[in-house]
């Protein structure tokens, strides 16, 4: 178990206390819900999925009918907007996987190898953290074109950095540990020390991390289909959608600011319970929150 | 002697690495990753001679290491090679285009900065109270907001709704040939102040407020999370409870002591975030039809200007990492304990 259900328990009961958090936690499973049963719900699934043209529909205002209005297509801007948190979902899973995978890997070999071998890993590693992400996810995604799976990629390959320094830092620290001494006193081979007792307790903070980073990559996927260079048309996508809606921002202001405010919230979420976390986990700021009855 | 040169020469000398680390990456990006730049070069319509005559004039007929070689001489050399969207040498296009960004980062960041730093220190000296909740609640939501969404909404209200603030472009276009305005650093705040037009200070001036306080949103949060964090943390120290408990006031603590232990910590996180605040320009700059760094990346991303691209977020890349140089030498004067 990476994530031990104690520390879960110590955390939801800290949320109680801090309740911009525990509404961060509330936004955060709306979303992953939203996500997972979004292509069940949409009124409209043929125009959430982009698939239909109605003339006669086009850029109508918000109505019963249509609650967030229509596009230059005619189609219903609702179902797209709440179609698009499945394609956000996938990407936040995708690109938290992947460079998890990729930064956990790295930090490994680095941290627990040691030598001249883990010292050029860091300093790669250190070459890429030189850039700012989302300049590094920009030239990635311009070379390898439009597509879903491209924005995955160009993501993952700019954001691993981050955990392999996180898990560098943590292996360094776990395996100078006394229980880690024991262990290799008592004759455990080194890939037994590795999983056993390595790998669980340096994984929690770089999961933890991933987890919450998740609100980010949600962001930066909608920042490159916007410029232009993210998902293609016509999936519906939150940054695509406000894109699609930039020209005609004077005529048809419901195009744009509804798939805004959905990746407002769902970011907003991730960032509530990220801040949460981090005042738990500073013991000065935790000793504060705690006082407070 | 906490910033003695020996400090600085090693900095400079792994922040050299670094920028050939970049350089390094950017190639294998462009090159490795199967991007066919010769059909982009020679055109769609490109018969197999006229492709093979492009492979040799761009070097890809050659081995990927001399690939390299002639990639990184042409580029000490000054030679960033010709953008194929605009005909210019792209050194040219960045050399006039990086002003327009760097005026506007910086009149972002100043504002960010300037509105973060009291918010945060009155929210940690006011801590669990309503002040100090709307604080975070600001810079939680603030650094949740897509931009270039915040920037069209913004121009559909101030410029399209009420009609008080223009919606794009740095200066009037009119006025400027009116005036006979010609840029002289490129920055126009300084460039119209110091020809002495008045008039043209004021369109430029007015054209700058709505991107800078796009840009300047994730500064403020930043700057207002950081200083109440770091402000909250030096509120237990010891000598600050001593100073609170025989009555001195909280803004003579806040003033005095607060602002001098916070700001090498916070200059630190800062000059990173300057960094980061440059990025989100780039974005904001393509709303705003902005004419600088980011919106000319973007205009040649988007026409598959691989010699732009490369050399735009080359540049980009090389001002990070300087920035992040003088970042830590600052901290290093103000922090003696900080050592390479």
């Amino acid at each position: 178990m990476i994530i031990s259900p104690a520390l879960m328990k110590d955390f939801m009961a800290f949320l109680r206390k801090d309740k911009l958090g525990l509404l961060g936690l509330l936004l955060v499973l709306g979303f992953i819900i939203l996500g997972v049963i979004s292509p069940y719900i949409v009124p409209y699934p043929e125009d959430a999925w982009g698939l239909t043209y109605n003339v006669e529909k086009r850029l109508q205002p918000p109505s019963r009918e249509h609650l967030f209005g229509t596009d230059e297509y005619g189609r219903d801007v609702f179902s797209r907007v709440v179609l698009a948190s499945r394609f956000s979902l996938i990407i936040a899973i995708s690109v938290v996987s992947l460079s998890l995978f990729i930064g956990v890997t790295i930090g490994l070999i680095a941290g627990y190898v040691g030598g001249w071998f883990g010292s050029i890993l860091m300093r790669v590693t250190d070459m890429f953290l030189a850039f700012p992400p989302l300049l590094l996810a920009i030239a990635f995604a311009s070379v390898l074109g439009r597509g879903l799976e491209n924005v995955i990629i160009a993501l993952s390959l700019s954001w691993w950095p981050w955990y392999a320094r996180l898990t560098f830092v943590q292996v360094s620290s776990v395996k100078t540990m006394p229980y880690v001494d024991a262990a290799k006193v008592a004759g455990i081979s080194p890939l037994g020390i590795l999983t056993r007792y390595i790998l669980p307790n340096s994984l929690t903070p770089v999961t933890i991390q991933a987890f919450l980073d998740m609100g980010a990559a949600v962001l930066e996927a909608a920042a490159l289909s916007f410029i232009g260079i993210g998902v293609k048309p016509p999936t519906p996508e939150w940054g695509l959608l406000i894109s699609e809606g930039w020209i005609l921002i004077g005529k048809a202001w419901w195009i744009s600011l509804f798939p805004g405010m959905a990746l407002f919230i769902t970011v907003l979420g991730f960032n509530l319970l990220g801040d949460a976390y981090r005042e738990y986990s500073n013991p000065k700021i935790r000793r504060l929150v705690e006082a407070k009855v | 002697m906490p910033a003695s040169p020996g400090y600085i020469i090693r900095r400079l000398i792994t922040t050299f690495i670094v920028v050939l680390g970049v350089i390094t990456i950017v190639f294998i990006a462009t090159r490795v990753i199967p991007a066919h730049p010769e059909f982009l070069w020679a055109g769609p319509h490109a018969t197999e001679e006229q492709l093979a005559e492009a492979r040799r004039i761009l070097h890809l007929d050659k081995p990927l290491i001399v690939q390299y070689y002639y990639f990184i001489t042409s580029l000490f050399k000054g030679d960033l090679g010709v953008s194929w969207r605009t005909k210019n040498p792209v050194l040219e296009d960045i050399k006039t285009a990086l002003p327009a960004t760097l005026e506007l980062a910086i009149t972002g960041f100043i504002i960010g900065v300037s509105l973060g730093l009291p918010l945060g220190i009155i929210s940690a000296l006011k801590y669990g109270g309503a002040v100090d909740k709307l604080v975070r609640v600001i810079s939680v939501s603030g650094s949740a907001i897509p931009v270039f969404w915040i920037a069209l909404l913004f121009q559909l209200i101030f410029s399209i709704k009420l009609g008080i603030l223009p919606g794009g472009y740095r200066i009037d276009p009119s006025l400027a040939v009116a005036y006979g305005f010609k840029p002289l650093t490129g920055f126009y705040i300084i460039d119209t102040l110091v020809t002495g037009h008045i008039d043209l200070f004021f369109d430029v001036l007015r054209r700058l407020l709505m991107p800078a306080l796009v840009v300047s949103i994730y500064p403020l949060c930043l700057t207002a999370r950081m200083s109440r964090a770091l402000a909250l943390e030096t509120l237990q120290e010891d000598y600050i409870r001593n100073l609170r408990s025989w009555g001195v006031p909280d803004d003579v603590i806040a003033r005095r002591y607060l602002l001098k232990a916070i700001t090498p910590p916070l200059i630190a996180s800062l000059g990173l975030s300057f960094g980061y605040t440059l990025i989100g320009a780039f974005i904001i700059e393509v709303v705003f039809s902005w004419n600088g760094l980011g919106m000319y990346a973007v205009l040649s991303l988007l026409s598959f200007d691989y010699p732009a691209v490369i050399g735009s977020i080359m540049v980009v890349a090389i001002f990070y990492t300087m920035i992040n140089l003088i970042v830590d030498i600052m901290h290093a004067y103000v922090d003696p304990r900080v050592k390479l």
